[in-house]
Order: C-alpha cells, then structure tokens, then sequence
C-alpha cells in the first residue's frame, strides 16, 4: 500500500482499513486514543482520504475558550516529508492567521516541519498558537497591531468573533460594548473599534462602512485615538 | 555531470576529466588547416591574447573544478582541526564540509568561532548533539535484511506528538535537540521485537532501520523517501535528521550510503535506483552550487541545465559595477574555459543557433549588456516594463491641462473641458481658454488665437519628454525585435549558404563568410540597443554627442550588412557579393570594437555624466 496512505490512515483510524468516504463515518480520534483533555477531531470531507477537516475547542483562558475551531487539512503528495497545509475554516481573530483567507503563519506549517509529527500533534500546535499568539511574525498585520496596541481591545474582539463565528459565550457582559443579540453582527465590534469612534465620523457624512474600514486600516484603537488626528481620519475617508 | 563522480573522504582522490577535452569545436579557427586563402585572418580585427577595455578577464570552471575548490578548502579545515574533529564520529572530511557549509565557506570565520568555542560551532553546524550522546562510527544499520512493506493491523502509536514542542513562532531559535527519551532508547534497545518507525507506521519485524548519531532510528525507506524529497523538491542541501527538534545534519557519507546502495547489495527497483542516483548527483550540484553562492567571486551560469561556473575576482565588489561590464561566458561552446563539458560542447556546435552562454556577471538581465553598465540597464528595463506602453496610450489619448499640466483623457463630451484639478476652463480643439469661444459651443475655429498657440507650445514641451523617452524605447525594441528574428536569418542564412555552394563553385568553408557575418551582425544589435539605453540617461554635451556619432556610425554599417545579407543571391554575382560582405562585417566588427572600447574606456576614465542620478555616479550637476 503507498506509504502516504498508510499513514494517514494510521493517523485518523488507528487500523488499517481504508476509511469508507460512503459512510462519512466521523472517526473520533479521542475514542482510539483516550484522549480527554485536548479533544481534537479529524474527520472526511469528501472521497479523497487526504482531504480532511480538523477541529479542536478553543483553549481555555482565551478570548477563544468556548469557541469550536475547524480547520482545512491537504494532504500533500509527499506527506509525510512534507508539512500538511493546514487553514482554518473558522474565522478566527489572531495575529498570526489571516482575517480574510484563514493562513496561519506557524513555523513546523513550513521550515519546521519534522515527519515525525502528526495531523494530531500538529492540530495541538494550532490550538497552542491560540494561547500564545506572537505579533512580532504576523500574518495578518492588521490584527497584530490591534494586539500591539491594546490588547484588551483585541481580547474583546477576538471573544466577540469567537462567539460569532466560532460558537463561543460571548463576552462576559463587558460595559457598554453594545452587543445585543447574538443574531445581528456588531460590524464596529467585528472590526475591533469603539462604536463612539465610528458614530462620530458617520455623523460627518461619511458611510459607515467606509468609517470602519478607514479606521480599523489606521488602527484607530487605545492610545493611537490620541495620536491619529481627525484630519488624517477624513484624509483617509476622501481616499 | 558528476554521478561518475567518486566522493571518497580518505584520500581524496578524484576523476579529473579537466584534460580530457583539450581540443575545442571551434569551427571558426578551421582555416589553419585547410589551404584557403586565409579566410581565418579575414576578420581578425585585433591580435587575439590581448584583453580589450570592455572585456573582463574571467575564467569558467566545471563543476568538478568547483569541486576541487571546495576540496581544497575541506583539506585546509581539516589540516587545521584535524586532531580535533577526528575523535568527533564518520569522517574528518564530513566534518570539515558541515562545518564550512554552515559557515559558508568563511574559512577565517570558521576558524575563529571554532577555535572561540569548538563546542557551540559543531552544535549549531549539525556537527554533534547539544548533549553528547555515544558515538557510533558509522550510520547504525539495525537490521539486514530488506523487507517488502507488510503492514500489520496494529496499533498506531503516538509517540511523536509527545515530543511536539509547543511551537509558537519562534523561527530563529531552535529548541535543542531533545534527548531520545526512554522509551525510544528501549525501543531501539529491543528492536528486534517492536520496532514501529514514527514515521509510515510500519511495524514488519524484519524492517531496516537508520539513525543519525542522535540514535533518532527511522526506517530505511523513510530516510531514502526523505532525502529524496528534500533535495528534489526543496533543492535543499542540508538535511537535517527527522526527529522533530533534532537539528543534527546528515554528513555526506550517511547520504550516500542511503541513496547509493552498496555494491553486490540485493537489486532493488530500477526506476527507484536511478531516481536515487540522479538525486545524489543533484546533492553534488546543490553543494557546489551553495559553495558558489557563498563566493562572490564565482557565479553560476545561468543557463537552464548548464553546471558551469565562472570565476571573475574583478567584478565580485559592488563598486567595480560602475566601471565595468563584466559580460562572461561559461565556455560551454568551447570558449575560453579550462574544463568542457563535452557534452554540451557537442549539441551547441551541432547548429547554428548554438548561442553561447554569456551573460553578465555582476547582474541578472540575460544575455550581453554592454556597453551599459549594470545598474543604468536595470534602470532602463525597469523604465520600460513600467513606462513604454503607458507612454505610448498616454501619448495618444490624452492631453495635458494648460493651466496645471495634469493629463487629462477626453472619454466624451462636448469640447468645453474643465480641468477636474484646477478648474481651468479650456478648448479640446485648440487648447485655448474657453473665455475666448463665447457661446460657440461645439465648435472651435479660434485655432490661430494667440493664447491657444501658447497652450499648444507649453503642451508640447511637456510632451516633449515622453517623445524623448519613445524615441530612445522605440530604437531599443527594434533591435530588440531584430535580435528575436535572428533565428530566422540564421536558418535563412544557412539555406542560401547551401544555394552557393550548388549553384557556384564555392566550397562549404568559402561560404562561411555568410554565417560569420549574421554573427556579427546579431553581435552588433545587441550592442546598438543597450546603447540606446546608455543615450536615454546620457547628460547633453560634447561626451554624448560623439557617443551618438558612434552609435549612428555602427548603426549605419549594421544596416547595410544587414541589407547585403537579405539581397538575392545570383550566381554570378556571388564573387562580388562576397568580397562586399567581407569587407562589410570586418568594418562593422570595426565599428563595434570602436563603440564598445570608448564607453568602457569612458567608464574607467570616468567621462559619463547622466540626466539622472546612478548609484555610485555623482547626481547631475543642472538638478
């Protein structure tokens, strides 16, 4: 049997049966393993054995705890010699993975890569990556630099994303963020700004869409509001 | 290439082929044998041996002559730390390559961080563990026996995920090689029972395994799939050990001895063995190819598939870039090269279109710049990959406000323009302001008004730099162009020599005048248009001008060659047509030297001034 193959079914059944995409039968890592703690799943999307969905919860005493993260998983021709490409399906608020395309910036995704680490190993990277993100290497720069310049900002946006993308609590009935309902999405809150901020530039007759998209590319967030004058703001809106 | 090639650590010991292939094909030298009217000297302009001022003196070396470079630099480490690293496992040779590659190739450097702290230099190089670990000898071969992939169902174990370090992004510092854990050392201990290689799961009890020194043991099929992949996929020359953390790298003879199975071993796949083979030969190309890298005296050809490299010391600074042009040539067409790879040497002199590999070694554009110097020619391509056709659609849909000179496209309308800019009201017709036409709406007959032929005037002065900018563009794609339908000319080229030689009494040697003109001439069109480039950025005055003199020169006799060559051929005629030809190619080989000597000869004197500033020129003085 190819080698590859063989692997990967090892990895995600534990035998050595080909799994039967027909059934779409869930196979649970955690029955095989017993393992409790880190409750990780890897499941079949479609036919294709190498073509696979991870998720895991997110971790505990984060802005991502409640939330159920899935992930894409490809797996390459050369695998295991070749790292897996791994994204995440989920929105997920967090420097070190793209806002927009879910790419996650994760060294052992690329140069440190080792063959002998697992789809499982690796999802436990992914749901460690969520306790400790790290700015300093960013994928989504936008996001880094929320979390540069407040991070309690950016815990409360990255709970609220959790909540709405991810399933998660929401937020702990932080003062007056002005979330609602959990049906109609706060874009201010999504974009990780102060509904104050936005309200104020709507009124001088720009469209709020165009207020949070002007203000989340400057960053106009924690101590930057003092810094960012509003004529740089309206600069920004005239672009 | 060098799957021939013995690598052997103990004595060194090599197959030099560098004498092997002393005579050259070089076709154009034939009339020293054959008792022709000296037909070599007809276009021997200058005496060979003498090195012209826009020439660089280079040398090419084959890759096994990169090898022995390298070699040389592996015996001198050794030499030095010989004692040393001779307790350390495998060879001193081994050693000394891992450590030189990790620095690349910086001997002193080298030297230095070993003799400062031996210990931190062979960790950091993959020399040795970060603990020491027992030193086996040799790779650690298990198990004998090559075994067919049985898999039985058992369990999958998860041992590697308990080794995962908790990787959070920090690239740089890597987490030391982790000792092998307990229950690996028991695994590997009783591996006669239980051995499961962490990698494909394979649990066959007769199956061969493989470990560094680190004793991080992997099945012989997962090494080979390994190696095989890193080098073939990511061209990469250092492999490390699989082990994740584990940054010890695998010496030389480990990979050999993976990919190269030993003599009177059992016959594995064919297929398999080639790719094995070819992979260890690309290893050897990857090893010369970072020794070059790391030599900034040496450059890679960059022709597809030609493992040549070419030494030039003199254009390995920066600074010497802007005086000259350092235009070399691999010698894979029997040129001026010490070793040939023969070949290369063959299929290039099969056809005409052989083109030499010369490219310039201080930068990247293909093929020969001169007489530009590298950074004014990448000035120039970046200007016309951005500009030319951006110019050209400006320059014909567009005109410049009269007022404000912002360029404005007039995508329908009346002829009432406002400037969206500076709000100046003016005549699309005329350009004249719109005050003067009153209520004539749709019509402009004021053309002779005094105010519009003032706007026409400060129109055309804006546009006069884009006229400039399409002229020099223009003349520069042209010979571009041409220099593209060569291929042509020289298949054209090669059936009229056929013609003459059936037609007249003409032997195949007397009509090599026809092929060596159409070199020239393509010679000389690649000069004509980077000298284009050169005149572009060229400051007014005196240097200039005689610069174009000898541009339009050059340009002129190219044209006429150009024009014999295509002219019909009549039997009679072929006499004349040849001595014309002759005399024509030996004056444009004139013309060409003349251009390329005075602006290397420039360079060196300094004498170029240019309308823009050049990294490592003063700016232009009317800034």
């Amino acid at each position: 049997m190819d080698a590859r193959l063989r692997r990967v079914n090892k990895e995600i059944s534990g035998t050595d049966l080909i799994p039967y995409p027909q059934n779409m039968r869930l196979i649970d890592v955690e029955d095989c393993k017993n393992d409790k703690t880190s409750q990780i799943k890897i499941e079949l999307i479609d036919e294709s054995p190498f073509h696979l969905k991870g998720s895991f919860p997110g971790p505990e005493g984060t802005p991502y705890e409640g939330g159920h993260f899935e992930v894409d998983i490809v797996i390459p021709e050369s695998y295991p010699f070749q790292p897996v490409k791994m994204k995440f399906i989920t929105k997920v608020y967090h420097p070190n993975v793209s806002s927009a395309s879910g790419a996650i910036c994760l060294d052992i995704l690329k140069d440190a890569w080792s063959p002998v680490l697992t789809l499982k190993s690796t999802l436990i990277s992914l749901q460690s990556l969520l306790c400790s993100p790290e700015p300093n290497d960013p994928q989504d720069a936008e996001v880094a630099k929320h979390y540069m310049t407040s991070k309690t900002s950016f815990e409360d946006t990255a709970t609220y994303w959790t909540q709405i993308y991810a399933g998660g609590p929401g937020p702990k009935e932080k003062k007056g963020k002005g979330v609602g309902s959990k049906d109609t999405r706060d874009e201010v809150a999504i974009a990780g700004l102060e509904k104050a901020h936005v309200d104020r530039f709507e009124t001088l007759g720009f469209q709020r869409t165009k207020v949070i998209d002007a203000l989340r590319r400057l960053n106009y967030r924690g101590p930057n509001v003092a810094q960012i004058s509003d004529d740089r703001v309206v600069e920004e809106l005239l672009k | 290439m060098g799957s021939d090639y013995e690598y052997s650590d103990d004595d060194g010991e090599y197959y030099d082929d560098e004498e092997m292939f002393d005579g050259t094909q070089d076709e154009d030298d034939s009339g020293d044998d054959v008792d022709m009217d000296n037909f070599g000297d007809d276009f021997k302009v200058a005496a060979k041996g003498k090195r012209k001022s826009y020439e660089v003196e280079y040398e090419s070396l084959s890759q096994q002559a990169v090898e022995k470079l390298m070699q040389r630099d592996v015996d001198h480490i050794c030499g030095i730390f010989g004692v040393d690293i001779k307790k350390l496992r495998g060879s001193k040779a081994d050693t000394a390559n891992l450590l030189l590659r990790y620095m690349g190739w910086n001997k002193e450097r080298l030297i230095e961080k070993y003799m400062d702290n031996a210990t931190s230099v062979l960790v950091a190089a993959g020399v040795t563990a970060s603990e020491p670990v027992s030193p086996p000898a040799a790779p650690v071969r298990t198990h004998s026996i090559p075994a067919p992939n049985s898999s039985t169902p058992r369990r999958a174990t998860t041992r590697g995920s308990k080794l995962l370090s908790l990787a959070s992004g920090s690239k740089s510092a890597k987490s030391p090689p982790s000792t092998p854990n307990p229950l690996q050392r028991q695994l590997s201990k009783k591996a006669d029972e239980a051995f499961v290689c962490q990698i494909c799961f394979n649990d066959a009890p007769d199956l061969q395994t493989l470990s560094l020194s680190c004793e991080h043991a992997f099945c012989t099929e997962c090494w080979t799939d390994y190696i095989v992949s890193k080098i073939r996929d990511e061209s990469e020359h250092s492999i490390r050990c699989m082990a994740e953390g584990c940054a010890l790298v695998a010496p030389d003879h480990f990979i050999r001895d993976v990919l190269i199975p030993e003599p009177g071993a059992p016959v594995g796949d064919p297929a398999k063995e080639e790719l094995n083979s070819k992979t260890w030969s690309r290893l050897q190309e990857l090893f010369a190819r970072h020794f070059v890298g790391c030599n900034s005296s040496l450059k890679y050809c960059p022709y597809p598939s030609c493992t040549n490299t070419v030494s030039c010391p003199s254009a390995a600074s920066k600074s010497s870039l802007t005086t000259i042009v350092p235009t070399v040539s691999c010698g894979a067409r029997g040129i001026g090269g010490s070793a040939q790879d023969v070949s290369q040497s063959q299929h290039f002199s099969l056809g005409l279109q052989g083109k030499e590999h010369k490219f310039c070694f201080g930068c990247d554009i293909e093929g020969d710049h001169r007489p530009v110097i590298c950074g004014v020619a990448k000035m120039w391509l970046r200007k016309c990959r951005d500009d030319s056709e951006t110019a050209n659609w400006i320059k014909s849909n567009t005109k410049e406000c009269s007022a404000c000179q912002s360029t404005i496209e007039k995508n329908g309308g009346c002829n009432h323009m406002t400037c969206k800019k500076c709000k100046h009201e003016f005549c699309w017709v005329c350009m004249g302001p719109w005050s003067e036409h009153g209520t004539a709406w749709y019509s402009c007959n004021r053309f002779d008004e005094k105010t519009g032929v003032d706007a026409r005037d400060a129109q055309s002065k804006s546009r006069a730099s884009l006229e400039r900018y399409l002229h020099y563009y223009n003349r520069w794609a042209n010979h571009e162009q041409s220099a593209k339908l060569s291929l042509d000319l020289y298949a054209k080229t090669e059936k009229k020599m056929e013609e003459m030689q059936i037609t007249s009494a003409l032997t195949w040697i007397e009509v090599q005048f026809m092929k060596k003109a159409v070199e020239e001439v393509d010679k000389c069109r690649m000069t004509l248009k980077w000298t284009y480039a050169m005149a572009y950025y060229l400051a007014k005055g005196n240097e200039k001008e005689l610069f174009e003199d000898n541009q339009r020169d050059l340009e002129k006799a190219v044209e006429d060659l150009s024009e014999l060559l295509e002219s019909p051929i009549e039997a009679d005629q072929i006499p004349t047509l040849r001595q014309q030809v002759t005399n024509k190619t030996v004056y444009v080989q004139k013309r060409n030297e003349i251009v390329l000597e005075d602006t290397a000869n420039g360079f060196l004197e300094d004498r170029w001034r240019w309308n823009v500033s050049v990294p490592g020129f003063d700016d232009p003085e009317d800034a």
